[in-house]
C-alpha cells in the first residue's frame, strides 16, 4: 500500500475544519493560521504530486481503492491523470491565496474559515474521486458552504444571489443526479465506478444521446453554459473576496471538469452527437458574455460576465471533440481560475476600503494604490489574452482547433477577443486612471503581508504562461486517450 | 419466550404502572415522572438491542421476532426515548394530564411494536388500532379550541379508514380462507389477480398510507402537527411513519406487488411529492411546514416501495430510519425554540439569529433540515441515493427524476428556515441554553446524521439482511 497522498491532500482542510471547529470564537487569529496551515499543507502536497505525476501514463496514477458498500458499486475510489493534476494544483494554489487575502475578515471569523474549508474539501473530493457518488457527494459539499459564505459575509443582494446560485447548482445536480442512476440502473452497469462502468456498459446510440443532453445540462449548470449562466455573475458579485476567488476561480470548472471526466468519458458517441450544439451555446457564452461585460458598471459584474465569455471558451475547446481542443480547454480552465481569483483578490481591498465598486464613482486609483493596480492590470492583460500568459497559449489552441472544426464560430470567438480587450482597458483606465476620485481617498496599498498571494497568482500566470510546455505534457497524453485515439 | 417479548412486556409494565399512577389522587411530580420516564425509555432502549437479534415465533405463528422486526423496535424506541427528553422539557398540556401523556405515549410505542411483529391478520389489525387510538388521545390532550377541532378530524378520517382497512382484510381472509399472512400468500396463484384479492390489499394499504400521510389520505398531517403539542407531534411523526413503513414494506412482500397496483402507488407518490412540497413553500408556522415537508417525504418513501424488490425494501427500511434521525433532530430544536419563545406553535421568525443565540442550535438545525433536503455528506443525501437507485433499476426513470427535482424545491423552503437562523437579527438576543439531557442526546443525533451518511455501509447491509430475514415467503 503506498502513501495515500489524495485522501492525505484532502484530509489537510478536513482536518483544518475540525480543529477550527474546536477553536475558541475569540481565538481569531490562531483561527487564521489553522486554516492557512491545512492549505499550506495541501499546496505542499499538490505540488509535491505533480513532481512524482507521471506524465505519460494515461491511467489513474495513485490510486487509492476503499470498497465503501458493496451491494451498490460505491466505492472510495480515488485517483489521478492528466485531467485532475491541474485541478488539484489549481485549487491548492487558489485555497492558499484565498485564506490569505481573507486575513482581513473580522466578521465571525471562525464560521468563516469553517466553511471555506469545508468548501475546499468538497471541491477537492470532487477533482479527486472516481467513484460517482463520492462525486456528487463532494460536489454538493462544495454547494452548501457558498451559500452560508454569500449569505451572511456577502454584499450587493446577497439573499437573492445565495438562494439563486444554490438553487441553479443544485438544479443541475438534480440533472446529474439522475443521469448517474440511470447509467447504473443499465445491463452490465450496478456500480458507480467510473472505470468500471466504461469497461461493463455498452450504451446503445440512443442512451449516449440522452444521457449525455441530461448530464451536459447539469455540468453546463455550473460550468455557466449559456442560457444556465444568469446565477453566475450575480453570485460572484455577492460574495465575499475569497468566496468568489474560489467561486469564479474553482467552483465554475468543476462543471467543465464533469464535462470531461464524466460526461465526454463515459459517452464520446453522446458527445460527438451533441458537439455542434455545445459549440453555439459556448459561442453565445463567449460573444454574449462579453458583451454585457462592456455594459456592466460594478466592477465586480464586470468580471463576472469576463468569467461568463471565458468558460466560453473551455466549451468551446470541448466542442471541438480534438485533442488540441481539450488541451486548450483544460489550460483555460486553470489559467482562468487563476485569472480570476487575482482579479478578485484585487477587486476585494478597493471594495473594502472605497465602499463602491462602480466605475462612475472610482478614478485615478494608481496614484493611491500602485501595488493593487499592477496587479489588476497584469490580470486584465491576461484576460484578454496577451502572449506570455497563460491564458494566450489557452485561447490560441482552442482558436486553433474550433476554427477547423468549426470555422465560421472559430473566427466570430476571435474577433469577441477584441471586444474583450475593450471591456478590460477601459475598466482599467476608468478605475486606475484619470483624477483621483474622492471614493478613492481613503485607499491604501496592500502591505507586504497582502502582496504574497496576489504575487503567487501572478507569478503562476506568468511561469505557466512562458513555460506551458509543462503544462501541455501533464495533459496531452490523457487528451489523446479520451476519445480512444 | 420472555426474551423473545421483552421489549413489548417493558412497553406493558410500564404502561399498568402508569395507568395506577393515574388512579392515585394526590399530585404527581413532574420531575419524578419525566426521571422516571427517561430511565424506563433507556432500559427499553437497552431491552430492544438485546433481543435484537433473536429470531422465533409466538403465539401460534401469529408474531414473528426477527431481525426486521426488532430492528424497527429499536427505532421506535429510540423515537420513544428522544420524545420522553423533549416532553421534559416542554410540553404543552395540562399538568393533571402529564401522566395520561405518557400512559399513550406508551401504549402507542407498543401498537407500533406489535405492527412490526405481527403476521397475522388479526393481530396486525389490533396493534394497529392500538397505536392510532394512542396517538389520537396523544393529539387531544392539548387543550384548547383549534386542537379540539384537530384532534376530532384526526380521530374521525382515523377512524373511517380503519373500518375501510378492515373490510379490506375481510375481503382477503375471505378469498383466501386464512387469516394467516403466510398462508394468505401461500394461496393459490390465480387469486393474486382476482379484483378483489387486489380492492381488498388497496384498502388495507389505505390505512397504512393515512398513518404515513401519503396523499389522498395526508390532509390531517398539518391540522395535527400544528395544534397537538410538540412532543406528541414529534412521536406521530417518526415512530408512526417508521411503523406504518414496516408494515408497507411486509405487505408489499405479501402481495408481489401487481402492475396495476405499482402504477397506483407510483400516481400516489407524485402527487405526495409535490402536493408536500408546493404547500410546504407557502407556510410560516414551522410545525406545518414539517407536516408538508413530511407528505413531501412520504413520497419519497413510496417511489422506494414501489420497486417492490428486496433491494427497495430495503432502502426503504434505510430511509424510514434515516427520516426518525433526521425529523427528531429537527423537533429537538423546534422544542427547544418554542420553549425559550413560550409559543408551542414557532414561526419562521422565532428562528432568527438562532446562530447567535445558540451556535450549536442552529448548526443542528442546519444539519437535520438539509438532511431532510438530501444534501451530502448527511444520512438523508445517503438514505435518497440508494432509494432512488433501486426504483430506478426497476425502471422509474420518471418518478425518481421528479422526486429529485422536487428535493431541489424543498431546498429552498428549508434554506429559508436556516437564513433566519443565520442572517437575521434575533429580537430576543438571550442565549439559548440547551439542557444537559438535551445535550446529550442532540450530540448524538447530529454526530449519526453526519457518520451514518459518510459511512453507511454497516446499516445499509443490516437493512439488506433484515429485509431477507424478514420475507414470509
Amino acid at each position: 500500500m503506498t502513501f495515500p497522498i489524495l485522501s492525505s491532500i484532502l484530509l489537510c482542510p478536513v482536518i483544518g475544519l475540525i480543529l477550527v471547529l474546536f477553536m475558541p470564537p475569540k481565538q481569531e487569529n490562531a483561527i487564521r493560521v489553522i486554516s492557512l496551515l491545512s492549505a499550506a499543507a495541501s499546496l505542499v502536497l499538490s505540488l509535491w504530486l505533480c513532481f512524482h505525476f507521471n506524465s505519460s501514463n494515461p491511467a489513474f496514477q495513485f490510486v487509492e481503492h476503499v470498497e465503501w458498500v458493496k451491494s451498490y458499486g460505491i466505492n472510495y475510489a480515488m485517483g489521478v491523470d492528466g485531467l485532475n493534476i491541474s485541478m488539484i494544483l489549481l485549487t491548492a494554489i487558489v485555497i492558499f491565496c484565498g485564506v490569505l487575502v481573507s486575513w482581513t475578515v473580522t466578521y465571525r471569523v471562525k464560521d468563516f474559515f469553517a466553511n471555506l474549508l469545508f468548501l475546499v474539501a468538497g471541491v477537492f473530493g470532487v477533482f479527486m474521486t472516481t467513484n460517482l457518488f463520492f462525486f456528487f457527494l463532494f460536489y454538493e459539499i462544495a454547494v452548501i458552504p457558498m451559500y452560508l459564505l454569500i449569505v451572511v459575509w456577502g454584499s450587493t443582494d446577497k439573499e437573492y444571489a445565495a438562494m439563486k446560485l444554490t438553487l441553479y447548482l443544485l438544479l443541475g445536480s438534480a440533472l446529474m443526479f439522475a443521469g448517474f442512476l440511470y447509467m447504473y440502473s443499465l445491463p452490465g452497469g450496478h456500480t458507480f465506478d467510473l472505470v468500471a462502468l466504461k469497461q461493463n456498459v455498452l450504451f446503445t446510440p440512443e442512451q449516449q444521446n440522452i444521457l449525455f443532453l441530461g448530464l451536459f445540462l447539469g455540468f453546463g449548470v455550473l460550468a455557466a453554459c449559456f442560457p444556465f449562466h444568469v446565477w453566475s455573475p450575480a453570485g460572484h458579485v455577492a460574495a465575499p473576496t475569497a468566496a468568489s476567488m474560489l467561486h469564479a476561480g474553482v467552483l465554475m470548472k468543476l462543471g467543465a471538469y464533469g464535462i470531461l471526466r464524466v460526461a465526454v468519458f463515459l459517452l464520446p458517441e453522446g458527445a460527438r452527437h451533441w458537439a455542434d450544439l455545445i459549440a453555439v451555446l459556448a459561442l453565445c457564452n463567449i460573444v454574449y458574455g462579453a458583451f454585457v461585460a462592456t455594459q456592466q458598471k460594478d466592477l465586480k459584474y464586470i468580471i463576472g460576465y469576463s468569467s461568463v465569455s471565458h468558460m466560453g471558451i473551455v466549451l468551446l475547446g470541448i466542442a471541438t471533440m480534438t485533442p488540441t481542443g481539450f488541451n486548450g480547454a483544460i489550460f483555460q480552465m486553470f489559467s482562468h481560475g487563476i485569472m480570476t481569483a487575482l482579479f478578485f483578490a484585487c477587486v476585494g481591498p478597493i471594495y473594502d476600503q472605497c465602499h463602491t465598486r462602480m466605475l462612475g464613482d472610482l478614478g485615478g486609483l494608481a496614484k493611491k494604490a500602485p501595488i493593487i493596480s499592477t496587479f489588476f492590470i497584469i490580470a486584465g492583460l491576461c484576460g484578454l489574452g496577451l502572449p506570455g500568459m497563460g491564458s494566450f497559449v489557452a485561447e490560441l489552441l482552442v482558436t486553433i482547433a474550433a476554427v477547423s472544426a468549426y470555422p465560421l464560430i472559430g473566427v466570430i470567438s476571435i474577433i469577441a477577443l477584441l471586444i474583450t480587450a475593450y471591456y478590460v482597458l477601459s475598466a482599467v483606465q476608468k478605475v486606475f486612471y484619470g483624477p483621483l476620485s474622492p471614493a478613492g481617498e481613503h485607499l491604501h496599498d496592500i502591505g507586504a503581508f497582502q502582496f504574497v498571494p496576489r504575487a503567487v497568482l501572478v507569478g503562476c500566470l506568468l511561469f505557466f504562461g512562458i513555460f506551458p510546455g509543462i503544462f501541455i505534457e501533464w495533459i496531452s497524453v490523457y487528451t489523446k486517450t479520451l476519445l480512444g485515439g | 419466550m420472555t426474551l423473545l417479548f421483552l421489549p413489548e412486556m417493558m412497553l406493558s409494565f410500564l404502561s399498568v404502572a402508569l395507568l395506577c399512577l393515574t388512579l392515585l389522587k394526590n399530585q404527581k411530580s413532574e420531575k419524578f415522572l419525566s426521571n422516571f420516564m427517561l430511565l424506563s425509555g433507556l432500559l427499553l432502549m437497552a431491552g430492544c438491542l438485546l433481543s435484537l437479534n433473536l429470531t422465533g415465533s409466538l403465539f401460534s405463528n401469529t408474531y414473528r421476532v426477527d431481525l426486521f422486526s426488532q430492528g424497527f423496535k429499536t427505532i421506535t424506541a429510540l423515537a420513544f426515548l428522544l420524545t420522553v427528553l423533549l416532553a421534559a422539557e416542554w410540553n404543552q398540556i395540562p399538568k393533571n394530564r402529564l401522566v395520561e401523556f405518557y400512559l399513550f405515549l406508551t401504549t402507542g410505542a407498543l401498537g407500533m411494536m406489535m405492527m412490526a411483529s405481527a403476521v397475522d391478520v388479526l393481530s396486525l389489525f389490533v396493534a394497529i388500532e392500538l397505536s392510532a387510538y394512542s396517538l389520537y388521545l396523544l393529539a387531544a390532550l392539548k387543550v384548547g379550541s383549534r386542537n379540539a377541532e384537530s384532534s376530532v378530524k384526526y380521530l374521525i378520517f382515523g377512524a373511517t379508514t380503519s373500518g375501510v382497512a378492515l373490510w379490506g382484510l375481510s375481503l382477503v381472509v375471505g378469498l383466501t380462507g386464512s387469516t394467516s399472512i403466510a398462508e394468505i400468500l401461500a394461496s393459490p396463484a390465480a387469486l393474486s389477480g382476482q379484483p378483489a384479492f387486489v380492492i381488498g390489499l388497496a384498502l388495507f394499504s389505505l390505512s397504512l398510507l393515512f398513518k404515513l400521510s401519503g396523499f389522498p389520505l395526508q390532509f390531517w398531517a398539518p391540522d395535527v402537527y400544528e395544534s397537538a403539542s410538540t412532543p406528541a407531534v414529534s412521536f406521530i411523526a417518526t415512530a408512526s411513519k417508521a411503523a406504518a413503513v414496516t408494515v408497507l414494506i411486509r405487505l408489499f412482500f405479501i402481495s408481489g406487488m401487481p402492475a396495476a397496483f405499482s402504477m397506483a402507488l407510483g400516481v400516489l407518490a407524485f402527487i405526495s411529492m409535490t402536493l408536500g412540497n408546493t404547500a410546504a413553500l407557502l407556510q410560516t408556522d414551522v410545525k406545518r411546514l414539517l407536516a408538508y415537508s413530511s407528505i413531501a417525504q412520504a413520497g419519497y418513501i413510496l417511489v422506494g416501495l414501489l420497486s417492490g424488490s428486496a433491494n427497495g425494501m430495503s432502502t426503504a427500511f434505510f430511509y424510514a430510519f434515516a427520516y426518525v434521525l433526521m425529523n427528531s433532530a429537527a423537533f429537538l430544536v423546534l422544542t427547544l425554540v418554542a420553549k425559550s419563545a413560550g409559543h408551542d406553535n414557532p414561526q419562521i421568525s422565532h428562528f432568527d439569529g438562532l446562530a447567535e443565540r445558540s451556535p450549536f442550535l442552529a448548526l443542528m438545525l442546519l444539519l437535520s433540515l438539509l438532511s431532510l433536503a438530501g444534501i451530502p455528506p448527511l444520512i438523508g443525501f445517503t438514505g435518497k441515493w440508494i432509494l432512488f437507485s433501486s426504483a430506478m433499476e426497476k425502471g422509474h426513470w420518471f418518478l425518481v427524476l421528479w422526486a429529485v427535482l422536487n428535493s431541489v424545491v424543498s431546498l429552498f423552503y428549508y434554506l429559508t428556515i436556516v437564513k433566519h437562523a443565520y442572517i437575521t437579527k434575533p429580537k430576543d438576543t438571550s442565549p439559548l441554553e440547551v439542557p444537559i439531557r438535551l445535550r446529550v442526546a442532540a450530540i448524538g443525533l447530529c454526530a449519526a446524521l453526519v457518520l451514518m451518511g459518510i459511512f453507511p455501509g454497516y446499516f445499509i447491509s443490516f437493512a439488506e439482511h433484515a429485509v431477507a430475514l424478514g420475507l414470509i415467503r
